[in-house]
């Protein structure tokens, strides 16, 4: 018998039919992933069996001989205090601000009904998730701790009742891409050594090869596909299966054909950012320091980094709307002088596109006067008719229909408003495109079609790109060179295969180990 | 509509009587009828009675009305005013110019404002414009704080980084982009100034601070009907009950404003 | 945390400077001034007063002269009340503006928080609706209302309750007391219902929830604390708001307070006594917001570091 086993299972919230039809099983010891697009339901399936969402299960739940379905939710509630644990995508709000590590990690011992566990005992837990200095950890508020510590905190709390299964709902998606790696192998490690077993949630296919036993994909509600992790992933029997493999960028896969790059265009030379302190204290901090590179016409030029390493920093200082304190900027040989002092020529030949796409566009404007917007302040030469052409023109260019014209940016989804932004981009004609972290806030299918956008866009147009992010796989499928940065320095640059194939740095050769 | 807004619908009808009532009364407010002086309500022509020098109760209602909802609208115009522009400029530049105005802000906070306030009537004369001119100007504070915790909520989203790497002036961003962005927000708190105003004013005059007879408003109609309060309930009962349902319905449209747009 | 507390101390005492010279100057630039009675004094007396008090001299003098003197605790003679001094007037107004404000605040803090939480648990439901109904009428009423309501229901009707002065016991506390709590404990009620709301849809308690802890556990031990930030940060402007509330109970109920001689002062030109109360209330709310401030810090540990 399997320790938990859900068959033809249907949820509704609030009258809608959101889930239909799942069945799936988890092994003591092993690992179940379900894999889909964001709104397949796949967090709602694994934590509404739990009472933990407000929707309303109908089906057959069998926790380790326990049905889940026919009892009241006193009996859920019990469920979820002695069989099971749980740990969320959030690590940085999933603990309760004001109460200590230890608090909440005594809390979670003593949930089934445990003794009050020494402080020795607690200590060794936190120990045995990989946190250093564990005794001082113990008096610490969770603000002290970082993203990953925290979600090793979690990971503690989550098993420290022995549950027989682990819930983990996207446990590695709010993590830099090296931390990633490190926290699925101690999940890995900690199901062969206590017989656990693991419901996984992500969206991400990548990051659950190797880790998974059982594969489940969803998409709309519904299973697609299931069976043995390596036999799907190897041989997958559903187009959407497929496309959600292909679509999770991997180092081993065949060289991207890319276009050839032409004369030097872009160069910094020792830029650095630094900030003042907040407050009326002096002092600065230092964001970015010494970064030199150099972008020719038609490349593109990965930045890769953890969160904090200074890429964004970099980007905004190149893209004239971040400070530059040091160093400076050249274009075709010619130094550009700093944010508001760029005339229009200059602001024409970069443009940015970032990371969160709804946020990127004012939710008051029409997509028309978005994506026009460049125009009337960078060419003051055209006419409306003119502008109104070009908008159309460009609009065609990034996929997107003429009745997207009057559309406003809440009625728009992740891709379609990042297709919008690129738009705005390049309607000016530029040079060079900034792009920050463009695809990691989308679903793996729309982030490589937009990837796949970039590419064709730059064919077209000759466009040079800076394609700032953390997954150097990603990067990988675009770009001609990369350059590695941690801690605002560039500490590794050259061709991107090369790289990947003999980093030197060692935060280079964590960011490939981790892809 | 009509019953999902009722407390601003009946604000505005309120505000409709009160400037429609001088033309349908027989008296006016300040004006003594000697011969019904205390008269009970329903008595003759005067259908809330009379005070306690013989002036037509509801007259005074109107005219009470007229002057604090006046005022109010008056001081919270200022409040709207200055806080927009004071929060505004210290989110848009930012940096140690946004502590210092920030700090002000904060300093102005831990007053005694009513205190100030009070200073300000007697230093300058009980004149209904240093009223207004007066509370708007403390009042100013709060919305100068939400105003700023907008824009630098703004200042950071992509879109007006976009917007500066689109070559749009400081100036156009703030026109087209930051005010458009936080006008809800401000609307919201405009109508929920406006009731604070009502209180304060009524609590000025009620002190004998702030409107000056002859003028009248809801405030000295609730001190003269509190004075008088052990023979004539009723002069009390009126105006307090009018200025808690105009405050209420003003808080309950202020705060669903409010909700709606943070 | 002590560096908070020195910082917020720090800060204090300019602010404090610029509210006192700002008021004193402001009075000052009056026209009229404290001798100006009801006859007209003849030259020679007004310039002997004048010089009895130190009027004649330059204005910034004078303003420094007061600084130096308040540093050492003398608020300086009453103008009007001349067999007082400020400090002695003060000593017999404070402690009765105090308890009113102290026992309003506590009785407001009491009766909103347990509303608040008590509409949060039933949110949504009929309760939750009249709890919040009754919050928002309670902040609309103004105390120069209640205040003479209670009064002729309370005392002159049922004559339960003193309607005038101190007088014997505690009785004559309570209708002051309530009038001055209701506004404040309605809108303690609505932030801290907010303040649940908001946090009981946070990560967090989901995590508790998913450890199988009760309903009430969840709430008191992981939701509230976090839920009264809001109400920490309300309790300045409360207490500056309580503060302004006391002038209206003292002189609707006959209470020597310090608000009434406040506003006695203010239309009397009793510089000494006004810049004296005006003070006196800042500092008093300057402290209380530095009181606030270390609640805070209790109740998000994250607020702390400042």
């Amino acid at each position: 018998m399997s320790l938990y086993e859900i068959r033809n299972m249907a949820i509704e919230i609030a009258g809608d039919r959101l889930i239909e039809e799942v069945g799936l099983t988890v092994e003591a010891g092993q690992c179940t992933a379900i894999i889909g697009a964001s709104g397949s339901g796949k967090s709602l399936t694994c934590l509404t069996p739990f009472g933990l969402t407000p929707g309303a299960v109908s089906g057959s739940m069998l926790l380790d001989g326990v049905d889940l379905g026919s009892d009241g939710s006193v009996q859920i509630r019990d469920v979820r205090r002695r069989l099971a644990g749980f740990i969320f995508q959030q690590p940085l709000t999933a603990l309760t601000p004001h109460l200590a590590v230890g608090v909440q990690l005594q809390e979670a011992t003593m949930q089934a009904g445990a003794a009050r566990p020494s402080r020795l005992e607690l200590a060794r837990k936190l120990e045995r998730v990989g946190l250093s200095r564990a005794d001082e950890r113990l008096d610490q508020f969770p603000h002290r701790l970082s993203g990953g510590e925290r979600q090793r905190v979690m990971i503690a709390a989550a098993i420290a009742h022995s549950p027989k299964l682990l819930v983990a709902d996207e446990p590695t998606s709010a993590l830099d891409a090296s931390l990633r790696s490190e926290i699925m192998a101690l999940l890995d490690e900690l199901r062969a050594e206590q017989g656990l077993g693991l419901l996984l949630v992500s969206h991400d296919i990548a990051s659950i090869e190797g880790h998974a036993d059982q594969l489940v994909v969803m998409e709309k509600g519904r299973v697609v596909e299931s069976g043995a992790a390596s036999t799907v992933i190897a041989g997958p029997a559903e187009d959407y299966t497929r496309r959600l493999i292909a679509a999770a960028p991997r180092l081993q896969d065949p060289a991207p054909m890319l276009s050839r790059p032409g004369e030097p265009l872009l160069e910094t030379r020792n830029l650095g950012v630094s900030f003042d302190r907040s407050g009326w204290r002096r002092g600065k901090i230092k964001a970015l320091a010494d970064a030199s590179i150099m972008l020719h016409e038609c490349e593109s030029l990965a930045i890769v980094g953890g969160s904090g390493s200074g890429k964004s920093t970099l980007g905004r200082a190149i893209a004239g709307i971040g400070p530059v304190t040091e160093g400076e900027i050249l274009w075709e040989g010619v130094t550009l002088p700093e944010r508001r002092k760029r005339d229009l020529a200059m602001r024409r030949l970069i443009q940015p596109v970032f990371q969160d796409p709804v946020a990127s566009l004012d939710p008051h404007w029409q997509v028309r006067d978005i994506v026009s917007e460049p125009l009337h302040n960078l060419r003051p030469d055209l006419t409306p008719a003119e502008c109104a052409r070009m908008v159309r023109k460009v609009l065609s260019d990034v996929d997107l229909a003429e009745d997207f014209l009057t559309r406003v940016p809440a009625s728009l989804s992740g891709g379609q408003a990042q297709r919008v932004a690129i738009a705005r981009a390049i309607i000016a004609s530029p040079r060079l495109l900034v792009l920050d972290e463009a695809t990691s806030a989308l679903d793996p299918l729309v982030g490589a079609e937009i990837l796949k956008l970039l590419l064709r866009l730059q064919g077209e147009n000759g466009l040079s790109l800076l394609f700032i992010t953390h997954d150097i796989a990603a990067a990988r499928r675009l770009c001609h060179r990369v350059a590695v940065m941690e801690a605002g320095q560039i500490v590794e640059t050259g061709e991107m295969q090369a790289v990947i194939n003999h980093p030197r740095h060692p935060a280079t050769q964590k960011l490939i180990a981790a892809s | 509509m009509l019953k999902r807004h009722f407390p601003i619908f009946l604000v505005l009808a309120l505000v409709m009587l009160a400037l429609l009532l001088p033309f349908l009364l027989p008296w006016s407010y300040d004006q003594i009828d000697w011969e019904a002086v205390r008269a009970p309500a329903f008595s003759g022509s005067h259908i809330f009675g009379t005070d306690e020098i013989g002036r037509d109760r509801l007259a005074r209602l109107a005219a009470g009305t007229r002057i604090t909802l006046m005022v109010a609208i008056a001081a919270a115009l200022v409040s709207l005013i200055v806080g927009i522009a004071w929060g505004a400029t210290a989110g848009w530049i930012g940096g140690r110019v946004d502590e210092a105005m920030m700090r002000i802000v904060d300093g102005l906070y831990a007053l005694p404002f009513m205190f100030i306030v009070i200073l300000l009537m007697v230093v300058f004369g009980r004149s209904i414009l240093l009223v207004f001119v007066g509370i708007g100007l403390v009042e100013w504070l709060t919305m100068a704080r939400v105003v700023r915790g907008q824009v630098i909520a703004l200042k950071q989203r992509p879109f007006i980084l976009a917007a500066e790497a689109a070559g749009t002036p400081s100036v156009a961003i703030m026109w087209r982009h930051i005010l458009p962005n936080i006008a809800g927000v401000a609307l919201a708190y405009l109508m929920l100034t406006v009731p604070q105003v009502v209180m304060v004013e009524s609590f000025l005059s009620f002190l004998g601070l702030g409107v000056q007879e002859p003028l009248t408003s809801l405030g000295i109609l609730v001190k003269e009907g509190a004075d008088d309060m052990d023979m004539t309930p009723l002069g009390l009962a009126l105006p307090g009950g009018l200025l808690v349902m105009i405050l209420v319905c003003l808080t309950i449209e202020g705060e669903r404003l409010r909700d709606r747009f943070s | 945390m002590l560096a908070l507390i020195t910082r917020r101390l720090m800060t204090a005492i300019p602010t404090l400077l610029v509210i006192i010279l700002a008021s004193f100057f402001l009075m000052r630039l009056a026209p009229g001034g404290p001798f100006d009675g009801e006859r007209p004094l003849d030259p020679e007396t007004q310039a002997a007063l004048q010089q009895a008090y130190g009027l004649d001299r330059p204005l910034w003098e004078q303003a420094w002269l007061y600084v130096l003197r308040l540093v050492q605790g003398d608020f300086g003679p009453s103008l009007v009340y001349r067999d007082f001094t400020v400090s002695e007037l003060i000593a017999q107004g404070l402690p009765i503006s105090l308890t009113l404000g102290g026992l309003a605040i506590v009785l407001a803090l009491l009766v909103g928080v347990t509303a608040g939480l008590f509409a949060a648990v039933r949110a949504g439901k009929a309760a939750d609706q009249t709890i919040m109904m009754g919050a928002t009428v309670a902040t609309a009423l103004p105390t120069f209302v209640t205040g003479p309501a209670l009064a002729l229901f309370f005392g002159l009707w049922l004559g339960l309750l003193p309607v005038s002065g101190t007088g014997e016991g505690v009785a004559w506390l309570i209708m002051p007391v309530v009038a001055l709590a209701l506004p404040v404990s309605g809108a303690i009620a609505k932030l801290t219902r907010a303040g649940l709301a908001s946090v009981l849809k946070q990560d967090h308690i989901r995590t508790a929830r998913a450890r199988g802890l009760s309903e009430t556990k969840i709430l008191f031990k992981h939701g509230l604390r976090p839920a009264l930030v809001p109400v920490a940060s309300y309790l300045g402007p409360a207490a500056a708001g309580l503060l302004t509330g006391a002038v209206v109970v003292e002189t609707v109920f006959g209470l020597p307070g310090l608000g009434r001689y406040f506003v006695q002062g203010a239309l009397n030109r009793d510089y000494p006594l006004v810049l004296g109360v005006v003070t006196l209330y800042a500092a008093l709310i300057i402290l209380f917001n530095l009181f606030a401030d270390l609640i805070y810090g209790w109740l998000d540990p994250r607020m702390r570091e400042g």
